[in-house]
Parts: structure tokens; C-alpha cells; sequence
């Protein structure tokens, strides 16, 4: 073993360790803010990333008109879409919690489609803090991602139309990748309720060389919609995630999701 | 070699051609040959004896590459993938499963398809010679179960005045279009020596039997060599030396890709005392490193719908420790201590019109650490007989050392990467003069070896070989192998004859297994395959070799080897040599002149591993004609090579050679050399 050891100081002078990670530091940008009329709350929307078509994490932040900030609400959020002739909400995560974490209480909203000349997005959130509720609707502007990260088909046993947002990967790697997306149906224009009882199967391929990858865990319904499982790729590039969806009665709907890194 | 020579000023670069020729004319007094066979009864000098008069022989064509050289042994073959970067074998082991060093140092190759076995990075120029030990006599140079393979580097001199020798040397090779270029300069001085060789070599798209061009079948490359030794003491020496080669526009017909350039850079220092009157007669010690990079690509090649690339880098540093003593009359005692750690890494980019480009580890990031201690012990029992015994314990550690390559073996579900190995070896021989001249050695001895980096980590390497796509397992044991030679040989100056039977059966015989839950990455791939134990693989086989001085003036050598290897449920093992003899008969006409013809013949080999889909091969039949001449005249030696390989063009391909690509046709080689 003395031989091992000489050797290896001999050699780590010249081996750069490839083995850091970094921490991953979260950075909130705010992108929405004004005060309510009722109780003159000062509201602040932040986000991690830019605003897209798909599931967006929202941190909302409250202050009180002495500026300090309010860490027990319930915050309930309506986003709205107003259109040329009708207008429709999204599938939403209001916050769990109705204290702040950091300050920042989370939820999500799936926009199902970009801002633009088609339309355009608010957000309502309601607050319900200090014993008084309050109420403010702050425009938001939804980018179309340059690679889709929602996906909706109409059922082929129930004939609603469902919603598939894509969550992880994020930041696809070579190697094991967290799978995650959350399924939503079209109840009404308003009403959006997460779908729990499907049975999915993921299979990823590479269109271009028309293979796959072995070893991928099929998501499984894990609350409120979302489903957790496991994807690998073998190598960077374009692949894509095809996803199937069956529910009690048999095959709902197909539809795949493009990775491309 | 060199005390054989009238003259010091012969060092030309083919005056290894000709002066063991010329030596053998002188009678040999009677003392000498009782020299010879004190020699020879060592048996590991023995046979490396045999094998140089072998090389001596086979070294008279110098336009010849290293690689032709070591094809003339009986004990090794070729895989042929290309004219260039064969893979040697011995007997029926493959790379993996054969400790391949130079001068004694561990060189990794940096190409995950076997492109650069080490072999490539020697000219004959710089080459002193090769030795090959089959039998367990291989453990002193690593933790093999195939014997080892070592090439030893032509060394600076020393002379008593200050001298400037040298030669310079030109071929051609009329298949290949091939040109070659040598230069060699040596300085002397009492104590310190200097010595540079160059070499180049420029081949095109060779010509087969059938008059067809074979694409891709080119290479150009130059090789460098320096070494220089100073006498620190009167019997210590200090020694340094150094390889540049680079190989570029190398073209690989068997194979998808070519290879765009090659480099490899190979130092050492070492520090060596020899000294009769010490118990420790010979001590040396060397510390090296060597860094390969190799860039495989396919732009050469039309109408791809993915274009690769696939770079690959290994580097090496280690050291060794080796003495011989004498521990009393008649007892030799040889200690080796090594150790070396190499890093190895190879990705692979494909690149698509308008798409993403798509990269992937083919080597995962990965170190080797290996020390081992060995220990050879002969003893002279008697005037007959002698016994040795030679072990190793050798230690190896291997691990992946990025979280990228981590993750990638992650997908098998690989999460510990790190593997350790203990490798031991022991062998026993013991041989005896059994009747006049006539000597029996018989050996037995069990010994080891470790996977290799692709056959532990390797990530869909593809394999034209059999169409599949190639995963490493990280969890695969060491392969193990109880192994026994016989060999019986009668020495004489005039006759030479060796004759070896050998068997070896291998314990967790590693091979890739298919897969058909996995589906292949490679375009046109079949599918996967696994590296695993298999139960066991029987090798078995025999060489015999004769050199016949059949008048002063003409000499007869002639080798014949067969090879028989099958696994646990009756497959033939791929990649076996079929039976194969090559016979040369050479005539001296005067001390100047000679020529040579020589027959190659191998039989048709139909045992061929249907789990590998092996195609079987045509048996054939080569001959060639050769001839060299000297002139000397004051100050300089000229040495003129030419002949004919493969004389009436035969078609043909050995069976080792991928891809149903056949050799060389006819083809005339010239070679002119001038030593001064
Ligand atoms: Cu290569």
C-alpha cells in the first residue's frame, strides 16, 4: 500500500478535481407588485425564472402599511386570462402554509398559454391577513418557452381535456434525472382540478439516432397532481420524453415532451 | 550485439540485419558454447535466446514495422483493424489479459476501440528488442494471464573516445506506395553517450491480391527517440530517455472511424548499478510518464447521417525497483517492486445537421492505481537441472473520478464505483537436461489479472467486431488462470529447435453477454452487450520453432503454432489463429550478399465462436523473396534491402483481421541505408 499512496501524491499534483459542486443559490426576481385597496397591503410576486407557458413556481411577498412584513396569511391565487371573447382561468398550487417561509409564501400556477396578441394574463391574490381580507390583480406577462414544457390532450376514455405540465428534469444531465409533472383537467374555463388516478409510463428516445435509455422509473401520483419517477439519458442532445397516460378504463391520451441539452 | 562487431563504426541502422549472420560464421570455439549453455539453462534467458535468434532473423527487412518484427514470433499474433495500430496477442490472449510494457513501463492506450497498443510508439530503429515471457516467468512485469510483452529501448553507448556514429536510411513499398525515412546519431564519450533517432513513414491506400485499392487504409507518422546515459560511477549509470510519436491521417478499413492524429509522449529516468562483486549485481530503479492522446474521427468517410467524434487521453506515471542477486553459487534471486497510476478518459461527440450536439463519457473519468512486489528464484540444482519459482502479489485499485462519469453508470445502477483487486501468482518451473543437448522444462503456476477500464466502466463502446454496442460492469471479478507449458528444445549452434505445449484454463472468463433489455446507441448496431464472468475458457496450443545452420552459408528457420481455445459450453473463443507455418531459407554468398525465400502458410480456420458470429477463414499460402547486401568501405557501412512480399498477389486475409478486409498484394520493398 506505501507504493499506492507514493503514487498518489506523486500523481495529484497534476489532477484537478472535477468532484465540486456548487451550491445552488436561489435568486427571486420580482415581477409583479402594488397595494391592495381594502387593506393597503403592499403585495410583491416574485419567480426563480422568467414567466412561461407550463408550471411556474410563485414566492408572494406581504407588508403591512407600516412596511413590515407579514408572515401569517392565507393567500389564494386567481389567474385569469382575458381573451377577444372569453376569458379562463389555469390550474393553480395555492399556498399550503399559511406561514411564510423566509418570508415567501410559495405556490404554483400552470399558465396554459403565452401572453400576447391573443390575450393577456392577471394575477388575482387574495389575502386573508391581520383579520381582514384583501385583494389585488396584477398583470403578468407569459413567455412561450423555446422548448414546450406543457402538453394537453383530450382523454380517450373520459373526453375531457387534460393539462401535463413538465417539472424535472429542469437541468437535464447524462445520468439519472428526477421526473416530475403534474396533471391537471379542464373541469370548466374556471376550474381546474389535479388529476391523481393515472397510471403512467415514461419511455425517453433519441429521435435522431432512435434509441432510448434503459432503466427509467415510471412517475407515480405523489399529491396534488404530481407525479415523481426517474429518467435517464445516455448522452446530451434531443430526446424525447414520451409519456402514457392510463386511468381506470384503459389508455387516456399519449403525448411526449422534447429535452433537449 | 555489439561486441559481435568487427568495428564500432558499424551501427548502421541495418547492421542488425547482417552481423548476427556474419557472427555465425565464425566458428565457435568450444568454450563458447559452454557458455551459451550455461546461458541457456537459465530458462527465461533460454528462451528469450531462441526468440532473438528469431528477431535477428526476421529484422533483415527493415522496411518492416515493429509489428511485422513481433508477427514472426511464433508466440504472437496480430488483431488487424488496419496497416497500423495492431493489437498484439499472445498465443490466444488478447491486450487485456497481456501485460504489454516498454522498457519495463506501464503505457495505457488512450483509445477505448484498441487502436494504440504501445507496439505503434517503437521503431526498429530505436528497438533493442522484445521480450516474451509466456509462462508465469511474465509475472515479474505485471498481474497478466496471457505472459508479457516487453520492448526494450536501443540505449546510448559509451566509448573509450569521444565517437560520432550514425546512419541514415530510405525505403519504399511498392503496395502501399509507402515511403520511409531514418536517421540515427550517436555520440560516445568515456562517460557520457547520446542517442537520437528519427524515423517517418508516409503509407497510402495499399493494393490487395485482387488489384483493389483498400480506402482507408493510409497513415502517415514520425518518431523520435532520445536517450542519454552518464556514468556517475564506475559501475552506476544514470539514464534518461524520451519518445515523441505522432500519427496522423491513419485510416482503419475494418473499422467506422479513422484516426485523425496520435500522440504520445513517453520519459523515463532511471538509475542502474551493475557491479559483480556485490551480492546485488544489478540494481536498478526507473521512475516514467507518458501521456497518449488519441482523436478518432469519421470525417473521412461519405454519407454519414451522424458524424463523431471520439478524443481520448491517458496518462501514466509510476515507478519500478528491480535487482538480481546472487545469493550464493548457483542461486539467483530477482526482487521487483512497482507501482503506477494511470487516468484514463474518452468521450464521444456526435454531430447532427441542425441538432444539439450529443456527448456522452465513453470512458468515464477513471484512475488505475497498481503496485505489485515480485520475487524470481532459480535455483541450480545440479548440472542438469534447475529449478525457479516466480510470484507476484499485486494490488490495484480503480475508480471513477467525476461526478459526471458517476452519473452516467448511475443509469445501470452502478453506484459504487471503486474496486479494489488482489492479484496473486505463483509458478513453479523446473527444467533438465534429459539426454546429450536435448532439455525438458515443464512449468505450472496459477495467475491473474484485472478487468480492464472499458470492461469495467466502458459506456456503449461499439465493437465492429460483432455489430455490438459494449457496457462496462463495475462489478466483475478478476479473471483467474491456472495455466502449464512444457516445452522440450535441443541447442546447438548448428541445430536450434524448440518445441512448447501449453494449456491454461481461465476462471471468470470475461466477455460481453447479450442484452436484450438494452437497446443499442450506435446506428446499425445489433443490440448490447454486457461485460461478464463467464464460467471458464480452456486455452490450449503448441509452437515449435527450428533454426537449422545447414551449412555455414545457409540457414533454414521455420515456425509452426496452433491454437485451440473454447469456452465453458463448447464455443470456440473468437480470434484464434489458425494453424500457421512460416519457413525461410536463407543463403549467404559471401560475407556480403544473401537472399532469402520464405513461405507463409496458414490453414483455413472454420472453429469460429458463434456467440461473436464469426466468420471462418481461408487457409493460404505466401511466398517472398528477399535479399540484402553490404558494402563497406573506410568510414562507411551500405546496406541495401529489396525483395517481394506475397510474390503472386494472393488475395488473401488472416483470420485475425477484422472486417473481411484483405492484406497486401504483391509487393516490392527497397531499402537503402548508409552507417557511418
Ligand atoms: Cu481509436
Amino acid at each position: 500500500m506505501w507504493a499506492l499512496s507514493l503514487i498518489t501524491l506523486f500523481i495529484s499534483g497534476c489532477d484537478t478535481s472535477d468532484d465540486e459542486t456548487p451550491t445552488p443559490t436561489i435568486t427571486y426576481h420580482k415581477i409583479a407588485e402594488g397595494s391592495t385597496l381594502e387593506a393597503d397591503l403592499k403585495v410583491e410576486v416574485y419567480s426563480t425564472e422568467e414567466l412561461t407557458t407550463g408550471y411556474n413556481p410563485l414566492y408572494i411577498k406581504l407588508y403591512d402599511p407600516a412596511g413590515t412584513q407579514i408572515n401569517q396569511a392565507s393567500i389564494n391565487l386567481v389567474p385569469m386570462m382575458e381573451m377577444a371573447d372569453k376569458k379562463h382561468a389555469s390550474p393553480v398550487e395555492n399556498p399550503t402554509s399559511g406561514q411564510a417561509v423566509d418570508g415567501y409564501y410559495k405556490g404554483a400556477v400552470v399558465f396554459t398559454m403565452p401572453s400576447g396578441e391573443m390575450g393577456n394574463w392577471s394575477l388575482k391574490v387574495n389575502i386573508q391577513a391581520n383579520g381582514k381580507e384583501a385583494s389585488i390583480t396584477l398583470p403578468l406577462t407569459i413567455k412561450e418557452p423555446a422548448v414546450s414544457r406543457l402538453k394537453s390532450f383530450v382523454s380517450a376514455t373520459d373526453g375531457s381535456k387534460y393539462f401535463v405540465a413538465l417539472l424535472q428534469p429542469a437541468k437535464p444531465k447524462v445520468g439519472v434525472n428526477d421526473l416530475e409533472i403534474a396533471v391537471y383537467r379542464a373541469e370548466t374555463m374556471m376550474s381546474f382540478p389535479a388529476v391523481s388516478n393515472l397510471a403512467i409510463t415514461v419511455a425517453p428516445e433519441m429521435p435522431t439516432m432512435s434509441h432510448g435509455s434503459p432503466n427509467n422509473v415510471n412517475p407515480v401520483h405523489t399529491g396534488a397532481g404530481h407525479y415523481l419517477g426517474k429518467v435517464n439519458f445516455t448522452m446530451t442532445g434531443l430526446w424525447y420524453l414520451h409519456l402514457y397516460l392510463y386511468d381506470g378504463t384503459g389508455e387516456a391520451g399519449k403525448l411526449y415532451f422534447e429535452v433537449n441539452f | 550485439m555489439v561486441k559481435d562487431m568487427k568495428t564500432p563504426l558499424l551501427i548502421g541502422a541495418l547492421a542488425l540485419a547482417v552481423l548476427p549472420a556474419l557472427a555465425q560464421h565464425k566458428p565457435i570455439p568450444a568454450d563458447s558454447i559452454r557458455t551459451i549453455l550455461l546461458q541457456e539453462v537459465a530458462v527465461t534467458t533460454k528462451q528469450h535466446n531462441h526468440q532473438q535468434h528469431l528477431q535477428e532473423f526476421h529484422n533483415a527487412s527493415q522496411v518492416a514495422t515493429t509489428e511485422e518484427l513481433m508477427a514472426r514470433m511464433p508466440e504472437v499474433s496480430f488483431i488487424r483493424r488496419g496497416s497500423y495500430g495492431m493489437e498484439p496477442t499472445i498465443r490466444a490472449y488478447s491486450a487485456g489479459q497481456v501485460s504489454l510494457t516498454l522498457n519495463g513501463m506501464r503505457i495505457q492506450g488512450a483509445c477505448t476501440d484498441k487502436m494504440d497498443p504501445a507496439t505503434i510508439y517503437i521503431e526498429p530503429l530505436n528497438l533493442q528488442s522484445i521480450e516474451v515471457q509466456t509462462a508465469g516467468a511474465g509475472s515479474m512485469q505485471g498481474a497478466a494471464i496471457g505472459g508479457s510483452l516487453d520492448m526494450k529501448l536501443a540505449e546510448a553507448n559509451l566509448a573509450d573516445a569521444p565517437t560520432l556514429s550514425g546512419s541514415m536510411s530510405s525505403g519504399y513499398q511498392s503496395a502501399a506506395n509507402a515511403i520511409l525515412g531514418g536517421l540515427k546519431l550517436n555520440y560516445a564519450t568515456p562517460t557520457w553517450g547520446l542517442r537520437a533517432s528519427g524515423t517517418y513513414r508516409k503509407s497510402q491506400n495499399y493494393h490487395n491480391g485482387n488489384g483493389e485499392k483498400v480506402l482507408y487504409s493510409q497513415y502517415e507518422k514520425a518518431n523520435i527517440a532520445l536517450s542519454g546515459k552518464y556514468l556517475l560511477q564506475d559501475d552506476l549509470v544514470l539514464k534518461a530517455d524520451f519518445i515523441a510519436d505522432d500519427g496522423w491521417n491513419i485510416g482503419f478499413p475494418a473499422l467506422p472511424m479513422d484516426v485523425g492524429e496520435a500522440k504520445a509522449r513517453i520519459g523515463s529516468v532511471s538509475i542502474l548499478r551493475e557491479s559483480e562483486d556485490r551480492i546485488w549485481k544489478r540494481v536498478e530503479a526507473r521512475i516514467y510518464a507518458n501521456r497518449i492522446a488519441h482523436y478518432m474521427d469519421d470525417s473521412a468517410r461519405p454519407d454519414l447521417p451522424v458524424r463523431m467524434d471520439m478524443p481520448g487521453l491517458s496518462r501514466t506515471s509510476g515507478f519500478y525497483l528491480e535487482g538480481i542477486a546472487s545469493p550464493a553459487t548457483n542461486h539467483q534471486l530477482t526482487l521487483r517492486v512497482d507501482a503506477s497510476s494511470s487516468y484514463l478518459e474518452a468521450s464521444m461527440t456526435m454531430y447532427q445537421e441542425g441538432q444539439t450536439p450529443m456527448y456522452m463519457l465513453t470512458w468515464p473519468n477513471n484512475r488505475q492505481l497498481q503496485s505489485g512486489v515480485a520475487a524470481q528464484y532459480t535455483l541450480q540444482a545440479g548440472a542438469k537441472t534447475q529449478l525457479q519459482i516466480n510470484s507476484r502479489a499485486n494490488i490495484s485499485d480503480f475508480s471513477v473520478t467525476s461526478a459526471e462519469g458517476r452519473d452516467q453508470l448511475q443509469v445501470f445502477g452502478y453506484t459504487e464505483t471503486e474496486r479494489q483487486f488482489f492479484i496473486p501468482s505463483v509458478s513453479l518451473q523446473a527444467s533438465r537436461m534429459v539426454y546429450k543437448k536435448l532439455k525438458a522444462s515443464l512449468s505450472a503456476g496459477f495467475n491473474g489479472r484485472t478487468p480492464t477500464a472499458s470492461e469495467l466502466y466502458g459506456f456503449y463502446l461499439f465493437s465492429q467486431f460483432d455489430g455490438y454496442d459494449y457496457l462496462g460492469n463495475p462489478e466483475l471479478k478478476p479473471e483467474k488462470s491456472i495455466q502449464s507449458e512444457f516445452t522440450l528444445s535441443w541447442q546447438q549452434p548448428k541445430v536450434r529447435v524448440q518445441a512448447t505445449a501449453y494449456t491454461s484454463r481461465v476462471e471468470n472468463y470475461i466477455t460481453g453477454t447479450y442484452n436484450p433489455d438494452l437497446s443499442a446507441m450506435t446506428i446499425g448496431a445489433k443490440g448490447v452487450k454486457v461485460y461478464e464472468n463467464t464460467d471458464h475458457a480452456l486455452l490450449t496450443g503448441a509452437e515449435t520453432s527450428v533454426i537449422y545452420n545447414i551449412t555455414a552459408y545457409t540457414q533454414l528457420v521455420s515456425t509452426l503454432k496452433y491454437s485451440y481455445a473454447q469456452s465453458s459450453d463448447g464455443d470456440p473463443l473468437p480470434m484464434i489463429s489458425p494453424l500457421r507455418n512460416v519457413t525461410s531459407l536463407r543463403k549467404y554468398f559471401g560475407d556480403y550478399l544473401w537472399v532469402q525465400a520464405e513461405t507463409e502458410i496458414a490453414a483455413a480456420q472454420n472453429r469460429t465462436s458463434e456467440r461473436f458470429m464469426e466468420q471462418p477463414t481461408d487457409g493460404f499460402m505466401l511466398w517472398h523473396l528477399r535479399a540484402g547486401y553490404q558494402k563497406q568501405t573506410e568510414k562507411k557501412v551500405w546496406q541495401l534491402n529489396a525483395g517481394i512480399e506475397n510474390v503472386f498477389d494472393v488475395n488473401y486475409r488472416e483470420h485475425l483481421d477484422w472486417g473481411q478486409i484483405t492484406r497486401p498484394g504483391r509487393n516490392l520493398f527497397v531499402q537503402l541505408s548508409m552507417g557511418f
